[in-house]
């Protein structure tokens, strides 16, 4: 089979190009440490997701000294917590996210970062990531969930160490009583 | 002939023989300018338009080659500015 | 040569039966393409709230009617317009039999009109038939189950059509077995065998899950499991669209240039490529989908990253046989021969801005494609910009260009005007720069895809070149001349159609290959072997995933969950439709 010598060179840099796509991926997940979303979030039944020990009571809570876990339900059409109110976090901590929806499929987006998932029902979307910095986030679903979908949208507020410490102080005092 | 280009033997196109085109190709052309309509008011006439034939030994494609290479160098550069600035520039991320 | 062109009768004359079914193909295509072009035009108005005429509930129903419609109608019923066509003509034979045609294309048609119905359906209010889902209908969002019902018949219609392609290429061989497959006859096999193999996905999904699911016969589904097989056969789709434009490309494309396709081998190994690879990747859609392993996404990137080297060995073969042509008419130099070219001929200018919308598209599914940047994009408006220029031009505009020098041939008519024609090319091209560009940078600042009113209360969407505004009024404006462009079209097809019988309404003749099949070794046309070895990768890339969503996701249906939407009160009238259906399928076929 007689191929031309330019389309022979054409085909050698397009495979170099396709390698060097991979491995700049590779180089991501291994070099700069980004992972994926995977299985490792685990999956809940949506159907008893109110009594859910994590779930049933979403919310964000301290797991060590610079960690916290947020457990957030996507649903028609809100996100518990973010809608009704901010979802608050401090600044310069591990945040870990697990995420999943009540009833239909749903995304959620932390607009303008690269916190990024979907939330099917069913599966725990799980991720970690950082925010150093103080400030204002909005959060947004991105996959079509019905009728109401374009009002499905939340806030993170991330908050001073300090400033959370006392607000996260006086919600579990709430809680308790 | 609306023989497909592929087909070969008896029903094969006189053109797939390359150096029987050359030979005729130009007088081709001139003979049917008289009797046809204006080429431009139909589709699919830019071959009345053919002043030489080229066979396959006698064609480089060298402004391809020019073209390709121009859209790799775009791609290249894109891809890195789309991931090294766009996408690792961004505060938040994925880490764990 | 060009003079052999008018002793040859037209296609209509040698084959008016496989003309008819071409044509009849492309009506329903078109008026697709016509009410689908329409709801872009709203929706483009919409959610750029330049002007809102429909409550933004209905935004998603005319959103699935707008996906429905072009994607799966216009598409698939210009691909077996054109298949038809190329099999008879490449094949130099009529079909088997004309019967088994119109059965195919009553049935691909009955499943339209059923899907549309219940599409359409939501657009009126207590009518108790919608099908708000999307195109991608991903449960537990429900849909009236003739939604499904018309989906599963359209899919089995297009299964008979290629049966059909396969049918002719039987009797073909057996009066040639010695013979290499006719290039166009080639890329209809292996395209079909590609849907077959595609389709085995979605058919699992809405026959065993989805329409027992809608018709109340079971309670639940997997929502993860219905996903991933409907990106099973979601992404090779993709390649269904784009391959008969690829044919195009490669076999008429070179001739509108006045030149030779420059390599008939490579057009079979690029084919070949998409038969193996276009199905193992899938889940590259599923990137930021819990339960499924990373893995397993990153063997579905690779996969994606080496389907990118046919797509460019389709570029320099294209450029090189335009190049070609250019220089037989005169052209000089490295690059001014691009002005020999016959940029008024709508068929050439329309194909070659396609080409290079898709070299651009090319570039934003480089990055789609990619695992980890894909959290950069996901479900961002810059998704719909790139398909935008991938189906909706690389595909859509090469369609329409392929019809001002294929229709004539059907109708024996001529093209109506070839400068309106002219116009309604440039008109896609400028439209779909203003619409796509746009849309890309608006999926980078952030603003999601799929959504009636992407304008938040606690928050603005920031872009750091230009602004938000600039860049609603580009896609609003994109989206009118697209609009404009698909008018102009239609208007010319009709009047194209109801012209005077013409003696040479077009020119369509098509040039041998510069370098043909001759050299090629001959496994190249052994297509058993092919599509053995391309359901070994399906099974290699989807069977330990799908362990997976079943083992951990609460099994095949899911464990309980429960149904969000109502359940559609007329079940019973469905199963009567669907009896009918039956019945009358049966009827046509025995």
């Amino acid at each position: 089979m007689e191929i031309h010598a330019y389309e022979k060179l054409w085909l050698a840099l397009a495979l170099v190009l396709i390698v060097g796509f991979i491995g700049t991926i590779t180089y991501g997940a291994a070099g700069a440490g980004i992972e994926m979303i995977d299985d490792k979030g685990g999956t809940v039944d949506p159907a008893t997701l109110d009594d859910h020990p994590k779930f049933g009571d979403p919310g964000i809570e301290k797991t060590g000294e610079n960690s916290y876990d947020v457990y957030l339900v996507a649903r028609q059409f809100v996100f518990e917590p973010g809608t009704s109110e901010p979802l608050r976090v401090p600044a310069g901590s591990t945040v870990t996210f697990h995420v999943t929806a009540a009833d239909v499929i749903h995304g959620f987006d932390v607009v303008g970062t690269n916190a990024n998932t979907m939330a099917i029902p069913g599966q725990v979307a799980e991720f970690t990531v950082r925010f150093e910095e103080p400030g204002e986030y909005g959060i947004v679903c991105n996959e079509y969930c019905g009728s109401g979908h374009h009002v499905m949208e939340g806030s993170i507020v991330v908050m001073e160490q300090s400033e959370f410490d006392s607000w996260y102080a006086e919600q579990n005092q709430e809680g308790e009583n | 002939m609306a023989v497909d280009s592929t087909t070969e033997g008896s029903t094969a196109s006189p053109t797939s023989d390359d150096s029987e085109l050359v030979g005729d190709g130009g007088v081709n052309v001139v003979d049917q300018s008289g009797s046809e309509p204006p080429t431009d008011s139909i589709v699919g006439t830019a071959d009345d338009s053919i002043v030489r034939e080229i066979g396959h030994d006698e064609f480089d494609p060298v402004g391809t080659l020019i073209l390709v290479l121009i859209y790799m160098a775009i791609l290249l550069g894109m891809w890195v500015f789309m991931y090294f600035v766009e996408f690792l520039g961004r505060g938040v991320t994925v880490v764990g | 040569m060009a003079t052999a062109a008018g002793n040859e009768p037209l296609f209509v004359e040698r084959f008016p039966d496989e003309a008819a079914v071409a044509k009849a193909n492309l009506l329903v295509a078109f008026v697709a393409l016509g009410i689908g072009a329409f709801f872009g035009l709203v929706q483009a108005l919409h959610r750029t709230d330049i002007l809102r005429i429909i409550d933004s509930a209905d935004y998603y129903t005319l959103l699935t009617g707008h996906g429905v419609l072009l994607a799966i109608v216009f598409t698939i019923f210009g691909l077996a317009a054109f298949f038809h066509w190329a099999t008879a003509r490449s094949l130099d034979q009529p079909a088997v039999s004309t019967l088994f045609s119109w059965a195919w294309f009553g049935l691909m048609t009955t499943g339209s009109l059923l899907a549309s119905v219940a599409i359409l359906g939501g657009l009126v209010p207590n009518l108790g038939i919608s099908a708000d889902v999307l195109f991608t209908f991903y449960a537990p969002l429900q849909a009236h189950p003739i939604f499904y019902i018309g989906l599963a018949m359209f899919i089995v219609g297009t299964w008979l059509s290629g049966a059909d392609w396969f049918l002719s290429y039987r009797a073909w061989r057996e009066d040639n077995p010695d013979e290499r497959i006719p290039l166009q006859a080639f890329m209809v096999l292996t395209t079909m065998i590609m849907w077959y193999i595609a389709t085995v996905g979605v058919a699992v999904s809405v026959v065993f899950f989805l329409i027992p699911w809608s018709l109340g016969l079971i309670e639940s589904v997997n929502p993860l499991l219905t996903r991933t097989l409907f990106w099973f056969f979601g992404h090779p789709i993709v390649y269904f669209w784009l391959m008969p434009a690829y044919m195009m490309w490669y076999t008429v494309l070179p001739k509108l240039a006045g030149g030779r396709l420059f390599s008939d081998p490579l057009a079979r190994v690029v084919f070949l490529l998409f038969l193996l690879l276009s199905t193992p990747v899938g889940i590259h859609h599923q990137y930021l989908d819990p339960g499924i392993a990373e893995g397993f996404k990153f063997i579905a990137m690779t996969n994606t990253m080496f389907l990118l080297l046919p797509s460019l060995l389709t570029a320099f073969t294209a450029v090189a046989s335009i190049e070609h042509g250019a220089r037989q008419r005169g052209g000089e130099g490295y690059l001014r021969w691009l002005g020999a070219l016959p940029w008024r001929d709508p068929a050439f200018a329309g194909m070659a801005f396609a080409g290079l919308i898709f070299a651009a598209g090319g570039f934003s599914g480089m990055i789609n494609a990619g695992m980890n940047i894909n959290y950069l994009i996901h479900n961002s408006l810059w998704v719909p910009g790139h398909f935008h220029m991938t189906v909706g031009t690389a595909v859509a505009l090469t369609f329409m260009a392929a019809a001002y020098w294929l229709v004539p041939q059907l109708t024996g008519t001529k093209l109506y005007s070839r400068p309106i024609g002219l116009l309604q090319v440039v008109l896609w091209f400028v439209g779909m720069v203003f619409m796509s560009n746009a849309m890309h940078r608006a999926g980078l600042a952030g603003i999601p895809r799929r959504t009636a009113e992407p304008q938040y209360q606690n928050f603005d969407f920031v872009t750091p070149i230009g602004s938000i505004f600039e860049l609603r009024v580009q896609i609003a404006f994109g989206g009118l001349l697209l609009f404009l462009s698909v008018v102009l079209f239609l208007f010319n097809m009709l009047l194209t159609a109801f012209g005077e019988k013409s003696e040479r309404p077009v020119d369509e003749f098509l040039p041998a290959p510069l370098s043909g099949p001759e050299g090629s070794p001959r496994v190249l046309d052994n297509l058993g072997l092919w599509t053995g070895i391309a359901v070994v990768l399906v099974i290699l890339a989807y069977t330990l995933p799908i362990a997976g969503i079943i083992q951990n996701g609460g099994g095949l249906f899911g464990g309980g969950l429960p149904v969000p939407v109502t359940v559609f009160p007329d079940v019973e009238l469905v199963k009567t439709v669907l009896a009918g259906a039956l019945a009358a399928l049966a009827g046509v076929l025995l």
